[in-house]
């Protein structure tokens, strides 16, 4: 349902070098990766955040890059963008914020009450007291609540594909693992698809359906979660077992 | 040399660009009065003070320095004539502007540029909005609309701080004053000084909207472009206020 096509992108350096893959319906994808591999911009490219030098994206059907105007507008409608730094609207308050994660032709015919409802709902699911944030100001929240507020600004329109970037960094274990419960349950309930950006290999593991590791410009590997801990290529291990270690070293602060 | 003109050609473009999106975004209604006059407000009612001062002291620095050079060469009362011309002509328009390029335009590329390098602007277009409609676009309406309101006060202020300025310290009546202020004066002049006003309050805008959203690299990339962006809109100015004699006073 969604289809990378040899999707090349090079900054000052390259970054992405003939990217392809493919996530189904459904399906719940992680991607893992060093710090500046280019997750980030692989991710925006689902969406045509970021022009390419190379190649094209497909979002059911609809071409990102080659289908003009109308077939973008139709793929970021369907998607929902969680940031990794939460881009919340710094001069709007929550309510404002989430409100704006309702596609405009829907919201200009939604009374005043359900709109409230619908931003409630949301802020709730991601486990934020409503009545306590939602006339704050971005600036007046912690981060890890800006980045649960951010989630919920991206769940409200109920998209049928949600792109997570590194939506659990910064977030305390318990928000954590509310915020992976709520990645499953919109997966297995309302049968969303998720790609998932991700430094918790672990809890990327568990929650997956598949995998992929992103290193210098190329997929380095795309399976099953067993086989990416069962993987013999050195490069992946070196990952795991860093990874592994980090954790540890966690609980150990813990 | 070739990478300068690559840089200009490409600034031009986006530029251009940047006017074209907006002036799409008010032709399909998708510009928000609400916002628009809320950047009226911050652009127009809270920079009055600093325009207000700024044209009296441009009024009597003005008048003295006339006085001075005229003291017995010719009748003072073509002070008058002098202080308005210099007012409505250059300093309303040109000191305005640029103290409205440090209070506004700075403002407008931090604001943006810390949008763009936080994802905002990128989030903008994931929920299919058009941050040209929301952002830019009421932006460069108010400073069409505001700036030439501005420039008429610190006009009109200017003058009557040169008119005052002259009788306290030359003695030079109100009467004389206005005589000579009347007795070279075109209603031309108004509408140039206004003209100059529309031109650098559309500049204003469109260059500082620009800038702040090609920033990159982070809090630094903002500073840096800040920085550029203020100098870009100055040397704008005054090269624009260079051109508009040969253009205009014909
Ligand atoms: N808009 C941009 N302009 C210039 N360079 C960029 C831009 N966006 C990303 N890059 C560069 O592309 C590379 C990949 O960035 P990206 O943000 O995708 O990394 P990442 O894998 O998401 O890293 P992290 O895990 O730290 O979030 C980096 O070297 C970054 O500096
Ligand atoms: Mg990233």
């Amino acid at each position: 349902m969604i289809q990378y096509h040899d999707v090349w992108k090079a900054f000052d350096a390259p970054v992405l070098q003939g990217v392809s893959f493919g996530v189904d319906e459904g399906e719940m994808f992680g991607i893992f990766g060093p710090s500046g591999t280019g997750k980030s911009v692989l991710l925006k490219t689902t969406i045509g955040l970021i022009d390419l030098d190379r190649g094209d994206v497909t979002v059911e059907g609809d071409s990102v890059y080659r289908g003009g105007k109308a077939s973008l507008r139709r793929v970021r409608y369907r998607v929902g963008y969680v940031f990794q730094n939460a881009a919340l609207f710094d001069s709007l308050d929550i309510y404002e914020n989430v409100e704006m994660g309702l596609p405009e032709e829907e919201l200009r015919g939604m009374k005043r009450l359900d709109v409230t409802r619908r931003v409630w709902d949301a802020l709730e699911l991601v486990n934020l007291e409503p009545a306590q944030v939602l006339r704050k100001l971005p600036s007046e929240l912690s981060g890890g609540m800006r980045k649960r507020a951010g989630i919920a600004r991206a769940i409200v329109g109920r998209p049928r594909i949600l792109l997570w970037d590194e939506p659990t960094t910064g977030l305390d274990p318990v928000n954590t693992a509310a915020v992976e419960r709520l990645i499953v349950r919109l997966s297995q309930e309302l049968n969303v698809t998720s790609i998932i950006v991700t430094h918790d290999i672990q809890g990327g593991l568990e929650m997956c359906d598949r995998v992929a590791m992103l290193e210098g410009g190329h997929l380095r590997f795309i399976g099953e979660p067993d086989a990416f801990r069962q993987s013999s290529d050195p490069v992946v291990r070196a990952f795991v077992d860093r990874a592994a270690a980090m954790a540890a070293l966690d609980e150990v602060e813990v | 040399m070739g990478q300068v003109s690559r840089n200009v050609a490409e600034h031009a473009g986006q530029l251009g660009l940047l006017v074209g999106r907006s002036a799409r975004a008010f032709a399909t209604l998708q510009v928000s009065p609400r916002s628009v006059l809320q950047q009226i407000y911050i652009m127009g009612v809270q920079s009055i003070p600093i325009v207000l001062i700024t044209a009296i002291l441009a009024g009597i620095v003005t008048s003295q320095q006339g006085g001075y050079q005229f003291q017995g060469a010719v009748p003072l009362y073509v002070l008058g004539s002098i202080v308005v011309a210099s007012v409505v002509l250059e300093l309303g328009p040109v000191l305005t502007a640029i103290i409205l390029v440090g209070r506004v335009g700075a403002r407008i590329t931090a604001e943006l540029g810390t949008m763009k390098v936080s994802e905002q602007i990128d989030a903008f277009h994931a929920l299919g909005r058009d941050p040209v409609a929301m952002l830019a676009a009421p932006r460069i309406l108010a400073g069409v609309i505001v700036v030439p309101i501005l420039v008429a006060i610190a006009n009109v202020v200017g003058v009557l701080a040169g008119m005052v300025a002259a009788r306290l310290t030359l003695g030079l009546g109100f009467e004389s004053f206005l005589y000579g202020a009347r007795l070279f004066w075109h209603n031309w002049d108004l509408f140039y000084s206004l003209t100059k006003a529309v031109v650098f309050g559309f500049s204003i805008p469109v260059i500082s909207i620009h800038m702040g959203l090609r920033t990159s690299g982070g809090a630094a990339g903002v500073g840096r472009t800040t920085t550029a962006s203020v100098m870009f809109m100055t040397l704008t100015i005054l090269i624009l206020d260079a051109l508009f004699p040969p253009l205009l006073l014909q």
